[in-house]
């Protein structure tokens, strides 16, 4: 038995530790610690709470759209506030937007490293490499020439000894086993993903005013002022550059991004048998089409235990479902006391202890859906789809498998998708599907202000006394909630459970693990000293620990760190 | 201004415009503390100065990985964030692109880093700039929930500011000082001025 301490594991922003224990070849148990406090929320008592979503689009540099709208949309369930239909509108632009360019870069920048080994690209032959791109996909930018150029510029690099940029990837690892010619590909894309994610952040910046912390959200509605004939406000001429821009962007995610997915999965086919963890899946709906958020072209949802056959629905903006079940357990975790709290009565006490595997070890709190660990994410969202009968995902889901089928010489279906692979493999799924709707929700807004319709706020007004709200939205990363108690116009409580805490939960009070720590257990680590494979699995949840502080280490000190005990 | 490596027929948005480019970006987080001293100084050249159509000055948050999004194109970049370095609380250091590439980042992807290193070298290798980087550090006192930056960080705010102004100038981006300039929108220090309570019913 040895222990493999992993810190910090995460590419992007907070502090993740890992420990896994390690027999035989493969890991018999693992804790999840977040390593840095959070409780930005305490930030917000007393304040106005018109301005929440200012502050926590600033709780996570990356995730900054997704945290403002939770928050006005949870002061506007608080005051029972609807926002006019545009306003929806503009605001599930700028949600598909974000999480297109957000899904492209975890894929090719901060995940596909664990896959694909970049000095391996090397030895492909581009002429192979471009027949095989041509068998996958009709993208006309995989000629030999191109993939020519990718490799003679990698070359260079090599020979430069400017490998830097790759240095935290594994490559010549025993668990890399992709062909060269796919290892190219992947470089290839990986340099155009970098156009097209910086073309979906093109759209959050148009409608958004700036990325990226957008300026035109409000308690209400947006500030976007429509008016087709003024260059100052949102107009014909801004709105066909979003499209133009959507539209290329849904090129890349349908004809590279889920080409690449399904061939390096069908790759790795073991990978479709490790790293299932806790199959109790939450996604909430999201794209509301009314004003009052009661449709959605996103379902949401719960399922448990794995089975699709037991999946109930979560319908609206005020769903009980939701807000009766949602709580947040501090046994394990570095706050005062051993309480189970409902977010509108939760705290944010710290009290660091040292690191304990068997009492306190992380500053994520263990939230729970009627007691139980749940697995957010892309896999929650689509599996929540597929069971519910939507009809994109179902059409998706189908395309992925059948390729993945195709490429493996053997039937893949659905049930694969529990898995560190099947993350993968959902997120490419779950962005087609945000990519079509992109194009569809572009339609609904110009087709609703060619009706005369030009309202994008409504007044909020604040009653005295104490009002209580929620406000979710599905994310990138999965189901994040935000929890508001306003009293007399004032922040009396915030708190926020944000994906990463439902996926890097520590154990709760009955000593059940949370997603993170259940998906390694079992999965294989061929070399103690370079455990890519607990990286893979845990990689494939993207993970962020929002809140990171971002000091530039500039004395060459040494923070990541992997020690075999 | 390198050429891209992205092969050629591939559509790409007209990156290179006809005059450099240059971007000044307040890097950190406005809710920790000292952390914010980044985001600070940008909006108050921002609110101070005028610059050339060329020159964009962006408060940019933490934006991670993103940070690559953003200096695509640029010619020359000038980063402001708070550093860890030997040295006291408000202390200005100036860094060029090869003291920052010094160590690989492999080895120091911290929870403090703003993934610059891997920004720095991922443009490197896809060819879209920027030609030049600088960044303009400081050195924190206090980082730690809670917006509002320490006296001894606050007081590096001109020095700082003046460095970003003077690099600009040195290389032909010329910055005029505006002689009616608003208050910087510093909304999430404490003593920001309080707008109106909102209606209540």
């Amino acid at each position: 038995m040895s222990r493999i301490v992993i810190d910090p594991i995460t590419r992007i922003e907070g502090h993740l530790r890992i420990d896994v224990e390690v027999d035989g070849g493969a890991v018999r148990d693992a804790w999840a610690s977040g390593q840095m406090f959070r409780g930005i929320e305490t930030i917000l008592t007393g304040r106005d709470p018109r301005d929440a979503w200012l502050f926590t689009q600033r709780f996570c540099g990356v995730c900054t759209t997704v945290h403002a709208i939770a928050s006005v949309r949870a002061v506007e369930n608080a005051i029972g506030l609807t926002p006019p239909l545009n306003a929806q509108y503009i605001r599930n632009l700028l949600l598909i937007a974000h999480a297109l360019h957000d899904h492209i870069v975890h894929f090719y920048h901060l995940s596909a490293l664990d896959w694909v080994d970049v000095v391996a690209a090397l030895k492909a032959d581009a002429g192979k490499a471009s027949t095989l791109a041509e068998s996958l996909s009709p993208w006309p930018h995989n000629g030999r020439l191109d993939l020519q150029a990718v490799q003679d510029k990698l070359k260079s690099f090599v020979d430069q000894g400017q490998l830097g940029i790759f240095a935290n990837g594994y490559w010549g690892h025993p668990a890399m086993k992709l062909a060269p010619e796919v290892n190219l590909l992947a470089v290839a894309h990986y340099l155009q993903a970098l156009e097209f994610q910086r073309k979906a952040n093109q759209v959050v910046a148009i409608l958004g005013s700036k990325t990226p912390n957008i300026q035109n959200l409000a308690v209400g509605g947006v500030a976007n002022a429509i008016n087709l004939d003024n260059q100052a406000t949102l107009n014909m001429e801004k709105l066909y550059k979003v499209k133009d821009l959507l539209d290329e962007v849904v090129g890349f995610v349908q004809q590279v991004y889920v080409p690449d997915v399904c061939a390096i999965g069908a790759m790795y086919p073991d990978w479709f048998g490790y790293g299932a963890g806790v199959t109790n899946y939450l996604a909430v709906p999201d794209l509301p089409l009314d004003a009052a958020g009661t449709q959605f072209d996103l379902p949401g949802g719960t399922i448990f235990g794995g089975d699709l056959a037991s999946a109930k629905p979560i319908t609206s903006f005020a769903d009980p479902y939701f807000r009766e079940n949602v709580t947040e357990n501090i046994s394990h975790a570095w706050y005062d006391g051993e309480w189970t709290k409902h977010p509108f009565e939760g705290e944010t006490v710290p009290k660091y202890t040292k690191y304990e595997a068997g009492g306190k070890y992380s500053w994520v709190k263990a939230p729970r859906f009627q007691g139980k660990p749940m697995q957010v994410g892309p896999l929650a969202q689509v599996l929540v789809g597929y069971a519910t009968g939507h009809e994109p995902t179902r059409r998706w889901a189908t395309v992925a498998l059948e390729k993945a089928s195709a490429i493996a010489g053997r039937r893949l279906g659905p049930e694969i998708l529990h898995s560190t692979l099947g993350r993968h493999a959902a997120r490419a799924i779950r962005t087609a599907i945000l990519a079509e709707l992109a194009q569809k929700h572009w339609k609904l807004l110009v087709d609703n202000i060619a009706k005369g319709d030009t309202t994008i706020w409504n007044e909020p007004v604040f009653p005295k006394g104490e009002q209580r709200g929620f406000g979710f939205h599905e994310a990138p990363r999965g189901t994040l909630s935000h929890w508001v108690v306003i009293r007399d116009g004032r922040i009396a409580n915030y708190q926020a459970v944000v994906p990463t805490t439902w996926n890097a939960s520590p154990r709760d009070e009955k000593s059940t693990k949370g997603p993170y720590e259940a998906s390694l257990v079992g999965n294989p680590v061929a070399d103690a000293a370079r455990p890519l494979e607990v990286l893979r699995t845990v990689h494939s949840f993207d993970p962020c620990l929002a809140c990171a502080i971002h000091t530039v280490d500039v004395d060459g000190r040494e923070v990541a760190r992997v020690r075999a005990l | 201004m390198p050429a891209s490596v992205v092969a050629p027929g591939f559509v790409q948005e007209p990156r290179f415009a006809e005059t450099a480019q240059a971007a000044v970006f307040g890097i950190g987080n406005v809710l920790m503390g000292d952390d914010g001293f980044g985001p600070y100084v940008a909006r108050v050249l921002e609110a101070s100065c005028s610059f050339p159509p060329s020159v964009t000055v962006a408060d940019l948050g933490t934006p991670g990985p993103d940070l690559l999004t953003y200096l695509d194109g640029l010619d020359l970049a000038v980063l402001v964030d708070t550093v860890n370095a030997m040295g006291r609380p408000g202390d200005v250091r100036v860094y060029t692109r090869d003291d920052l590439l010094r160590h690989p980042p492999g080895t120091r992807v911290g929870p403090h880093d703003s993934h610059l290193k891997e920004a720095l070298l991922h443009s490197a290798f896809s060819g879209g700039g920027p030609d030049e980087v600088l960044l303009v550090g400081a050195i924190p006192h206090r980082v730690r929930t809670g917006p509002g930056l320490s006296p001894a960080v606050r007081s590096a705010v001109p020095l700082a500011a003046h460095l970003v102004i003077q690099a600009l100038a040195d290389r032909g981006w010329p910055v005029a000082f505006r002689r009616h300039a608003p208050p910087a929108d510093i909304w999430w220090e404490p003593q920001r001025p309080a707008r109106p309570l909102p209606r209540t019913a």
